[in-house]
């Protein structure tokens, strides 16, 4: 059909046209409470069409995939294209073909024939030996999707995923939070994320009132993956042009301290993200995008890189070029080493709600959630609460000191585009609270 | 099969269940996006599937599928009814729906100039003249992000205790994210106008003229701005302010699904327990309901989707903790009935607890009334970065417009007040409310996997006494 898709397009006068067809089965178990709250499964498909006429960008998406209805969303983009205004600086869509190599790591048939529930009731009991309360969600499923471009385009890739998300409690203001997310079945834990998630909330206990200031800060995984998955995406040439982003007019200049590296991989074997291709067909690749603390590259489709003079860097996105696999290259220090260094400062293992006062100051504020442990000379000696972390994007980013050496992937409500990181310490962290 | 009887069809498939439910949902939609005044986006869509939901010996199962002809349909009712009859010997705590009157309703929202009239050239002749309002006025506005996006909505609901509900409702939101430069700083400000309507409320927004107004204030805030005084103020807050305030930390704490610890994994749960109904929680002029009725708003609807009539809330009452919003479920934990606040924000989507358009009631004073005994103190009028924790306690907000008040009088522009409170604090300090309440509309985010829902929040302008504004913000 996509073929189809394209041969139509082409009749109908489109310069450039993308016909994109995934197909989804996905099953969920929601739980709260220790008890399973729902089940819940998708099987669905849908067309997304992306044409160009003379330099005016039309799109849409179907559910009902078939000759007649491709026929009607053909003529109806033809007929919006007329009204459309042309947007001079479009570039085009890669040519192809390519070659795509094959990525290990992102099919596991066992996967699809897992017992869920068994999984989840794992996980929870694994939490409940230090907690006594859990709730979470368990994803798995499949995704294909096939693609074919008016640039001699047609591929195809497929993947599964297995992601369970955990949060325990000991009391009202005890919980913890942890994750395990994976293309395969030997590298999902569901019983340590478990574990992790109850310890941390037998370590929050009776936590007392934070107080403002600046602090040195050891950032988990969890905590430190929003905020860094936000920068790699500020380095979208999208939202460099539209005001979205601090990265603006910084290439080549530092945005982060030297122990910062972050990338975007979306071709790593086994990456929570990776796909063979973007959305244009273009192999994914593994960009530099802040290196050793120096904003390398912004991150384009083909007619983004057309209007900077550089190469994709295989990350559309049609309209807006996005990360896949975003990584913070780890250091050399374990995490134990890094804890074991901080003569006085915070742990903080979660945070939610990140907003933006400036994309382009990067002003911001986010509000840490579960435990806030409190460091004196290496130890953790107490946990805190009701604090928020009002910080510049960039100014935190330079104030990074070390990062530790093993990441994890971190993927889930609050974090959309997966991040592989490792612990993260900062140094003068300025923390807020309520005055009143 | 046309839509009504697909979902008719699968109910029928689902008679083994004890009890089943099945939405059919399809959307027609349009956007368009006007960057720096350049045409970058121009999308027209579909989608349509269906919903089932069952439960089966205490386990509640649902599937989600877009192919719908009989054997896919029927097979999608099957692997609900299979996976919580599979899950249903370990579900530890039932899954119980509180016993509802069945609702038999067709409805929709007239349109006096329907969306499906207005063509794509005239709404991009819209966003292009609203770029050159802005443009005309001077200001240096290096970054404009312009979003026009209108759909049209239609849901069949059955459930098998015999309620039918058909709904239609359109939909048209516009939203905005400008930037505006001078003397080296930039200042941003996003804002959303939305409504349940025809095209007759973009017109009656005036949008190229507000936001050419926006334009010039967000310049005199970069040029004339003077630092925010620290200390005990008194505090007077726009619709604006108090809209976010009641959406953030009244709404969604009296969420009962959140109350009963459904979402702690997610968008966390709440600092309000069942225990403080009938406890005083602001001051006595505090009124806030949240109602799906109020005519074109965003988040109008007049049956929820599990099929329950819905009805204005009261969620505080001079002052007082009155209700919580209630689906069947939690409804069931309470041992009540649902007060109609189950929505899902497609067909893909569960039903969930969810707030609709939620406001501080008017009170009875005119704005300058409020303004008059303040000897010294700040009105916010708009704000830029806000958030709140998730148990909904400690919440945040920077503003972009506001003015320091002296002896009454509404002085020189401030730089970037923040107002860093608990929420108990917040609504207690509240000692005058004004007559007229105004709406903003806004897609709020919540359930797993994420539904963004359409809603409206507001309220009339406030007066606070005696807040506290922090050095270290």
């Amino acid at each position: 059909m996509i073929t189809y898709a394209i041969k139509r397009a082409e009749k109908a006068g489109a310069n450039d046209a993308v016909a994109h067809f995934s197909k989804e089965n996905r099953s969920q178990i929601r739980f709260a409470n220790n008890t399973m709250t729902t089940l819940q499964n998708w099987e669905t498909e849908k067309l997304e069409l992306f044409l160009s006429f003379n330099k005016r960008i039309v799109s849409t998406s179907l559910d009902v995939v078939t000759k007649k209805s491709v026929d009607a969303a053909v003529a109806n983009l033809a007929k919006l294209a007329k009204s459309a205004k042309p947007k001079e600086d479009f570039g085009g869509i890669a040519a192809g073909p390519f070659k795509y190599g094959k990525i290990a790591g992102g099919y596991d048939k066992r996967i699809l024939n897992a017992d869920l529930a068994d999984k989840v009731d794992a996980s929870i009991n694994s939490a409940l030996k230090k907690s006594v309360k859990t709730a979470g969600v368990l994803y798995a499923g499949e995704e294909s999707v096939e693609l074919a471009t008016s640039g001699g385009i047609h591929a195809s890739d497929k993947g599964t995923s297995i992601e369970l998300s955990l949060r325990a409690f000991c009391a009202k203001d005890e919980s913890g939070h942890s994750v395990s997310c994976s293309r395969s079945m030997s590298d999902f834990h569901p019983e340590a994320a478990g574990q992790k998630a109850a310890l941390l909330a037998s370590l929050a206990k009776n936590p007392t009132e934070g107080s403002p200031g600046k602090y040195d800060v050891l950032f988990d995984p969890m905590a430190f993956a929003d905020l860094t998955g936000l920068a790699a995406s500020f380095a979208s040439a999208f939202y460099v042009e539209s005001g979205f982003s601090f990265l603006a007019d910084k290439l080549g200049k530092p945005v982060a301290s030297p122990a910062v590296s972050i990338s975007d991989a979306g071709n790593m074997p086994g990456g929570y993200g990776t796909e063979s291709f973007d959305d244009e067909g273009v192999p994914t690749q593994t960009t530099e995008i802040i290196k050793r603390g120096t904003l390398n590259t912004y991150l384009h489709n083909t007619s983004t890189a057309r209007k900077y003079l550089v190469k994709t860097t295989a990350n559309a996105g049609l309209l807006n070029p996005n990360p896949r696999n975003v990584v913070l290259q780890p250091g050399s220090r374990s995490k134990e080493d890094l804890i074991s260094g901080i003569k006085s400062g915070l742990y903080i293992t979660n945070v939610w709600y990140t907003r933006f006062q400036n994309y382009k100051t990067s002003d911001f504020s986010t509000i840490p959630r579960d435990a806030i442990l409190v460091i004196k000379d290496g130890e953790f000696i107490g946990s805190i609460k009701n604090i928020r972390i009002t910080e510049n994007l960039e100014s935190l980013l330079k104030k990074i000191i070390a990062v530790s050496n093993r990441p994890e992937w971190v993927h889930w409500w609050e974090v959309q585009t997966p991040v592989y990181l490792p612990y993260v310490f900062a140094e003068k962290v300025n923390i807020t609270k309520s005055t009143m | 099969m046309v839509a009504g009887d697909i979902a008719e069809f699968a109910l029928k498939a689902a008679a083994r269940a004890d009890y089943a439910e099945a939405r059919f949902e399809s959307a027609s939609s349009n956007e368009f996006v006007l960057k720096n005044g350049v045409l970058e986006a121009s999308e027209t869509s579909e989608t349509q599937g269906l919903c089932v939901r069952v439960l089966v010996r205490g386990a509640q199962g649902s599937a989600f599928t877009n192919r719908l002809d009989k054997p896919s349909v029927k097979a999608a009712v099957n692997r609900a009814v299979r996976m919580a009859g599979q899950c249903a010997k370990i579900v530890k705590e039932p899954v119980k729906l509180s016993d509802e009157q069945a609702c038999k309703a067709n409805y929709s929202v007239a349109q006096r100039i329907p969306l499906a009239d207005v063509s794509s050239d005239v709404k991009i002749r819209e966003l292009i003249s609203i770029d050159k309002a802005m443009l005309a006025t001077g200001v240096n506005l290096p970054a404009r992000f312009l979003t026009l996006h209108d759909e049209t909505r239609e849901k069949y609901y059955v459930n098998s205790n015999g309620s039918s509900v058909h709904a239609k409702i359109p939909r048209v939101l516009f939203d905005y994210m400008l930037t505006a430069s001078a003397e080296g700083r930039s200042v941003q400000r996003m804002f959303s106008f939305g409504a349940s309507s025809g095209w007759e409320a973009f017109k009656k927004w005036d949008v190229a003229g507000k936001l050419a107004e926006e334009a010039v204030m967000l310049k005199k805030i970069l040029s004339t701005a003077q630092p925010m005084p620290h200390g005990e103020l008194d505090v007077v807050l726009s619709p604006e302010l108090v809209g976010i305030a009641s959406h953030e930390s009244v709404g969604h704490p009296y969420e009962a699904d959140r109350i009963l610890g459904r979402e702690a994994a997610q968008a966390g749960e709440s600092f309000v327990v069942r225990e403080m109904l009938g406890t005083k929680i602001g001051s006595d002029v505090v009124n806030v309901v949240d109602d799906p009725r109020l005519p074109g708003s965003y988040g109008y609807y007049l049956y929820d989707d599990e099929g329950v009539k819905a009805n204005r809330r009261f969620l505080i009452k001079n002052g007082i903790i009155t209700s919580f919003l209630q689906n069947r479920w939690s409804a069931s934990h309470f041992g009540i009935s649902s007060n109609g606040s189950a929505r899902a924000n497609n067909w893909d989507a569960e039903p969930i607890v969810r707030m609709a358009n939620t406001y501080t009631m008017a009170g009875d004073y005119a704005t300058e009334e409020l303004f008059r005994d303040i000897k010294k103190g700040v009105y916010i009028k708009s704000y830029m970065e806000w958030n709140i924790d998730d148990k909904r306690f400690n919440q945040r907000y920077t503003g972009l417009e506001a003015y320091l008040i002296e002896n009454g009088e509404v002085k020189h522009l401030v730089r970037n007040p923040v107002l860093e409170i608990t929420t108990p604090v917040f609504w207690s300090s509240v000692d005058a409310v004004g007559k007229n309440v105004e709406y903003v509309a806004g897609n709020c985010g919540k359930g797993e996997p994420m539904q963004g829902i359409p809603v409206w929040f507001g309220g009339p302008h406030i007066r606070m006494r005696k807040i506290k504004f922090g050095e270290h913000v």
